[in-house]
């Protein structure tokens, strides 16, 4: 060891590696401003996306986000694995196994429980407040190795669920309206979609930090 | 006082410390990963990982069951203990030398 400046220089390498080493992006920022321009979209078609369809106003709803989330997480599967490529890596590193193992168990609670608000007892807008909270929980539960800025939009998604529903239940008048296909509309697109965008372009604008060899 | 003798020199290396770092903040490693994550040459990365091998730091473990062989790495009992050890020296070294 020669001087201070050699072990602070050691230790700052290790520093930097450990922190490498448990941070995984699971959300492409690209993926996510399709998806959020998506899903805004979507959220301003509304009640028409049931007409071209010619079906339900449930189903409509359910195929057309259905369709979305097929969308993005095609084109999100589709740059990760570019990423992934250009990093000498597999798609399906130890830190994609990570993410898939805390995410799928929210994912799936919600998923479900949404679709069957929907399907079977037709409640656009509880089933939309359960898939926001429950894909909030999913980015929470990569808190150990995310990037700080999707902890903060899982927390937006979880904290965006929770008032909405608060709000709605608090009015107390949702069993009275026709349709609640517009309230769930619009947190649906204001959830996955601007969201969604200002995450992704924060993400992009952001000044990436210079990579570390160890050569 | 310090002894700098205490410093181990197998992990006192720049890339090494990179490969024990890496194996000691996240389970196995795939090769592939390692290189990727490092930017280190195969040649270069197989080097180092044999001399961490031999001083019983690191275990190399081969599959050969898929159509490519897969070797993975991860640390060893004792290559945790001696780079919890390095680390604790650096940090003595630095706290010692503060003004």
């Amino acid at each position: 060891m020669s001087s201070q400046q050699d072990a602070l220089d050691h230790l700052r390498v290790i520093r930097s590696l450990m922190e490498k080493a448990h941070i995984y992006r699971s959300i492409s920022a690209p993926a996510a401003l399709v998806g959020g321009g998506l899903a805004v979209a979507l959220a301003l078609a509304g009640n028409k996306v049931a007409d071209i369809l010619n079906c339900t106003i449930w189903d409509g709803f359910l195929i057309s986000w259905l369709a979305v989330l097929a969308i993005t997480s095609a084109l999100n599967v589709f740059l990760l694995s570019r990423e992934a490529r250009l990093r000498g890596q597999p798609l399906v590193s130890e830190g994609m196994r990570m993410a898939l193992r805390a995410i799928l168990p929210p994912l799936l609670v919600g998923g479900v429980i949404g679709i069957g608000l929907i399907l079977y007892l037709h409640h656009l807008a509880l089933g939309a407040l359960i898939w926001i909270v429950c894909y909030g929980l999913a980015l929470l539960a990569t808190a150990s190795f995310s990037p700080r800025s999707l902890l903060r939009l899982g927390w937006l998604f979880v904290i965006t669920g929770l008032i909405f529903f608060w709000g709605l239940a608090a009015r107390g008048h949702l069993e009275l309206l026709p349709s609640d296909l517009r309230i769930a509309s619009f947190v649906m697109g204001f959830s996955f979609g601007l969201l969604h965008i200002c995450y992704g372009a924060a993400v992009l604008l952001r000044k990436k930090p210079a990579p570390i060899s160890a050569e | 006082m310090i002894d700098f003798d205490q410093i181990d020199k197998t992990i006192h290396e720049k890339a090494r410390l990179s490969i024990m770092t890496l194996l000691a903040s996240r389970g196995e490693w795939a090769f592939q990963d390692l290189k990727a994550e490092l930017g280190m040459s195969d040649g270069n990365l197989i080097t180092h990982l044999r001399i961490l091998s031999a001083a019983g730091f690191v275990k190399e473990d081969r599959d050969d069951s898929g159509t490519r062989p897969r070797t993975t790495y991860h640390i060893t009992e004792s290559g945790k203990t001696a780079f919890q050890r390095y680390v604790d020296v650096l940090e003595k070294i630095v706290k010692a030398m503060k003004p």
